[in-house]
């Protein structure tokens, strides 16, 4: 059942040609090209999004944006020939483009055409939708299934007295995601693939919770309703990207924040004082800086060519994994970095800031190992497991046994013995589903992520920001190594650091985390009716027209010679 | 945006890395899956089973509803160090190793239950439980015994114990310790026996030469001494003796380290053994160049020598059966075939007669051993703190009773007076109620 859930999944992702957008055209000698992008580079260079072979042109020359309230700008980014609009130098902050302009660029000239209305509702429909090719909605009875099947190995395993509770946190969710997926057709949104996933792992995880601490499970549902609101209001936020661009630096602040207040009130428990306790909840305040650091990390492609601001996020970035090491979660300091370096080579491109931050983040490791005795015993006891069963290998013997124990189809949930291990249900919890689903299963919960991340990686090229698609692979990459981590760590072919399985592991701030780093990939994805975090066309078409800016109707062959419509 | 899509290959690395180690971890799972599981098989919730004396005692059961012990007190605590308990207190029990009857593996099922999950042992309960109720009067320490033609372990017993059924938070320390298995002493004159082995096919003409003690030994200014001036004896009377200002000599002047350290080695005194997959303790004995006095003192067991009371025990079960180890095991019929040759025939063969030769010239006189043909040695290890381990090993030479055995009692004096009288008191009791 995963397996076909997740093939569903696999070809509704990443089945189907990639299908642009289009938003204005250049018109270049006696074509019109296409400006798939809000943020497209102009130049010469096999990168630049449109290529432009004229005379005095740069290989990287300028950049053309649009923002969300449809004006278009362009900015000169280092080109030797320069960038002039109607006669006129573009400052660094950049000119605005209006339809007919002219942009000589170092000599060559181009004229700037924006799109008129039929134009794009033609090419819009030509876009196949999304969830055309696979229903979601089979998809997520297939799920309904699986969580029903799940449910019934509950019902044979759990005591009677967990068994309400156990019923209606599955009733819920399976209630939740139908209401979501309700939502979304009523919106005309129909790339609920992110989303099946996602529920897809906070089954499992439900699961887990339901076998390892039934009588906690109000709260685990209470904890899925609030991370699913949340999901949904961080892709809200996101579909604005000014906005969202705006809010950077409070978010930043806001996140080291969090991390100030838990070194300062936090008291160490299991080597790490990443929880704050208030009002009887535990709650690990890095679990959500992950998404805020993110959200500050990406850029939109103006900034990256022009501001040169990696500087000022490197040091941001330092002053994280400091606090994370102050915190003593080693872990998390890693994933940090890890994305980190993707943010930094997504945005700059250049491999020597990141093996400069490999080499700088390889001695503060050697620091770290060498200073705090627990983590050396970490990195000690790696790979020799079963050397010290009873001592430093004891959590990792065991998950490995347990994982083993479960076979390909597993003992059936609550049926297997790894639970009866402290942090079997957030550290090891690869083991545990390894051991209660089967190794399949737990197979296809990895898969799960990796798909993500696949997906993450096709719309990177199509996005219509930089930002989104910047956000979305630093959420992936972050997933991914997470995963890693936590699942390598338990089977003994990385040190065991103790960090969580996205959406799997048990955990509140884990789980509001991961659902919030989900908002960021579906901000990415602009198929057709896909993303409730996208705008769609139509609506971008109506917001224009409502607030007056007009686009002249031209036809392709024959666009009207534009007179300058600057107010 | 090309550009950015062409950097999104960075996160394609994660992920390509990402599905390696899985697909090297479901490789590793296929080759090894069966071993990783049946590592703790026994804490599947589905697997029942029980483990029994040789006798059918139950030592321990369980099922699903219910993980219990034996029912008597005495038999959970004498028992403890062999069963282990169900959440794996103690290293070297038998309910977290050896649980292979009670399940079965398979990469598709993964661990699952064999219909017979009953295991029997070659323990017998009842001399385990009298074993330990005089040892706990002696103190801390372990009695291990085995038959020495089929391997089977009879007797294991350590001291202090715990009852697993009731467990303590703070048992009394070393409770979790098999003293047998997984500790190593300091062997005293015990390890004459090794340092007689080398002699014996060593040094020409051994058994004529005679060997003259004076009560001390002065090796380059450091002083060996007996508890009294032995005067002129002969190889067999110095052992019988203990003499060791003799051994001493012997040890430097004849042995010499090198030969010292190939016996110690050959004779498995300095690596770790197993006993059906529990790992038992490696032991120590000088091999870097030490000087004479100090050679001298490894040689009557002193120095930094260390033995584990299982190494000590596989050596006489050897020199018992004429050379050849039957590898000890806890299941009952022995190890059949499992054989490990150990020593040279002929010097087992002659080691037998020594060690007899101690029981009837010097053991006999003071303890009444109601003529069981005990072979032995004694041995009271000095420990440095003013008081000795005492220790007392070797064998029956009685087709009936084939038993090889090995006590040690921590601090508890002079090797004959409490190790070699609660050996005798043991085998004493097992022919009177017919257990042996």
């Amino acid at each position: 059942m995963s397996v076909i859930i997740l093939i569903r999944n696999l070809r509704s992702l990443l089945s189907g040609k990639t299908e642009p957008e289009t938003w204005a055209y250049l018109r270049v000698g006696e074509e019109n090209v296409p400006v798939h992008h809000w943020e497209s580079l102009l130049g010469r260079a096999r990168s630049a999004d449109l290529r432009l072979f004229g005379e005095g042109i740069s290989p990287i020359h300028a950049v053309l944006k649009r923002t969300d309230k449809g004006l278009w700008s362009v900015f000169d980014v280092f080109s030797k020939g320069g960038v002039w609009v109607n006669g006129v130098p573009v400052p660094e902050a950049g000119t605005e483009l209006h339809h007919g302009d002219t942009v000589n660029l170092g000599g060559s000239c181009v004229r700037f055409l924006n799109i008129s209305t039929e134009q794009r509702q033609r090419n819009e429909k030509k876009r196949t939708g999304a969830g055309v090719l696979v229903n979601p909605a089979v998809t997520l009875v297939e799920l309904t299934l699986l969580q029903l099947f799940l449910l019934l190995q509950h019902s044979f395993s759990a005591r009677q007295a967990d068994r309400t509770s156990i019923v209606l946190a599955f009733a819920s969710l399976i209630v939740l995601e139908w209401c979501v997926y309700e939502a979304m057709r009523l919106m005309n949104r129909m790339g609920f693939e992110i989303e099946i996933l996602a529920f897809y792992l906070t089954t499992l995880g439900l699961s887990v919770a339901a076998s390892a601490v039934p009588e906690d499970l109000y709260k685990q549902i209470l904890l899925i309703v609030a991370s699913v609101m949340l999901f949904l209001f961080s892709g809200w936020w996101m579909s604005n990207l000014k906005r969202t661009n705006a809010m950077r630096i409070p978010v930043g602040v806001l996140a080291l924040g969090l991390l100030a207040l838990n070194i300062a009130t936090s008291d160490t428990i299991n080597g790490a004082k990443s929880w704050l306790e208030f009002g009887g909840y535990s709650f690990q305040p890095s679990e959500l800086v992950k998404a805020f650091y993110i959200y500050v990390g990406a850029a939109t492609l103006d900034a990256l060519y022009m501001k040169r601001n990696l500087y000022s996020f490197i040091l941001y970035s330092a002053a994280c994994v400091v606090a994370l090491a102050l915190i003593g979660d080693f872990g998390t300091a890693l994933i940090f970095f890890i994305t980190f370096l993707v943010i930094s080579f997504m945005r700059s491109g250049s491999l020597a800031t990141v093996l400069l931050a490999v080499t700088g983040a390889l001695l503060a490791g050697f620091l770290a190992v060498s200073v705090r005795p627990y983590i050396a015993r970490r990195f000690a006891v790696w790979g020799h497991v079963w050397d010290d069963v009873y001592g430093a290998g004891y959590q990792q013997t065991r998950s490995i046994s347990a994982a083993a124990s479960g076979g390909l189809i597993g003992k059936g949930a609550g049926a297997g013995w790894l639970r009866g291990i402290a942090a079997s249900d957030t550290d090891m919890v690869f083991a545990y589903i390894c051991e209660e689903q089967g190794l399949i299963i737990a197979l296809c919960m990895v898969a799960a992520v990796i798909l993500m991340a696949f997906f993450a990686i096709r719309c990177a090229g199509n996005g219509r920001s930089a930002y989104y698609a910047i956000a979305a692979c630093a959420t992936s990459a972050l997933m991914l190594v997470q995963l890693a981590l936590n699942v390598f760590g338990t089977l003994d072919l990385l040190p065991f650091t103790g960090v969580t399985f996205p959406f799997v592991s048990r955990g509140g701030s884990s789980l509001l985390g991961c659902w919030m780093l989900l908002a960021y990939l579906k901000a990415t994805d602009n198929r057709r009716g896909a993303s409730f975090a996208v705008n769609p066309v139509n609506r971008i078409m109506t917001w224009e027209q409502e607030h007056g800016i007009e686009v002249l109707s031209w036809g392709k062959t024959q666009p009207p010679k534009g007179k300058d419509r600057r107010p | 945006m090309k550009k950015i899509s062409s950097r999104a290959i960075s996160v394609f690395l994660i992920a390509a890395l990402v599905i390696t180690g899985m697909c090297y971890f479901v490789k590793e799972d296929y080759l090894h899956g069966r071993k990783w599981a049946m590592y703790f098989s026994m804490f599947n919730p589905e697997a029942e089973g029980e483990l029994l004396d040789r006798n059918g005692v139950m030592l321990a059961a369980f099922n699903r509803e219910a993980r219990v012990y034996a029912k008597d007190w005495p038999t959970r605590v004498a028992n403890y160090h062999v069963t282990g308990d169900y959440v794996g207190m103690t290293g070297t029990g038998l309910l977290t190793h050896f649980w292979g009857s009670a399940s079965d593996y398979d990469f598709l099922h993964g661990i699952k239950n064999e219909k017979s999950g009953s295991l029997s042992l070659g323990i017998d309960a009842e001399t385990n439980n009298y074993a330990y109720q005089l040892l706990s009067q002696y103190g801390k320490g372990t009695v291990m015994m085995m038959n020495y033609r089929t391997g089977e372990v009879i007797c294991l017993v350590s001291s202090p114990s715990v009852d697993p059924a009731y467990p303590v938070e703070e048992p009394e320390d070393g409770s979790y310790v098999n003293r047998a298995l997984t500790a190593t002493y300091t062997p005293g004159s015990t390890f004459k026996l090794i340092t007689s082995a080398a002699a014996l096919e060593n040094v020409p003409d051994l058994e004529n030469m005679t060997f003259h003690c004076y009560g001390e030994l002065d090796i380059a200014g450091v002083k060996i001494t007996c508890m009294e001036a032995h005067g002129t004896q002969t190889f067999e009377q110095a052992l019988a003796n203990s003499c060791n200002c003799a051994f001493a000599k012997i040890t430097y002047m004849n042995v010499g380290q090198r030969l010292m350290v190939q016996y110690v080695t050959d004779y498995g005194f300095l690596n770790g053994h197993t006993i059906d997959g529990i790992y038992t303790s490696a032991g120590n004995y000088p091999t870097e160049f030490v000087g004479d006095p100090e050679l001298a003192w490894s040689g009557i067991g002193q120095s930094t020598d260390q033995v584990c009371p299982f190494s000590m025990l596989r050596y006489v079960a050897a020199i018992a059966n004429g050379g050849l180890l039957a590898e000890p095991t806890f299941l009952k019929g022995g190890s059949g075939e499992k054989t490990t040759p150990l020593l040279n025939p002929a010097t087992a063969v002659r080691l037998q007669e020594l060690m007899r030769n101690n029981v009837t010239s010097h053991y006999e006189e003071e303890v009444d051993f109601s003529g069981l043909p005990f072979c032995a040695k004694t041995g009271t290890a000095e420990t440095g703190a003013g008081t000795s381990h005492s220790w007392f090993t070797g064998f029956l030479q009685d087709e009936d009773h084939p038993y090889a055995f090995v006590a040690v009692i921590e601090e508890g004096g002079f090797g004959l007076w409490a190790a070699g009288l609660m050996v005798n008191d043991i085998f004493q009791h097992m022919l009177e109620t017919g257990t042996a």
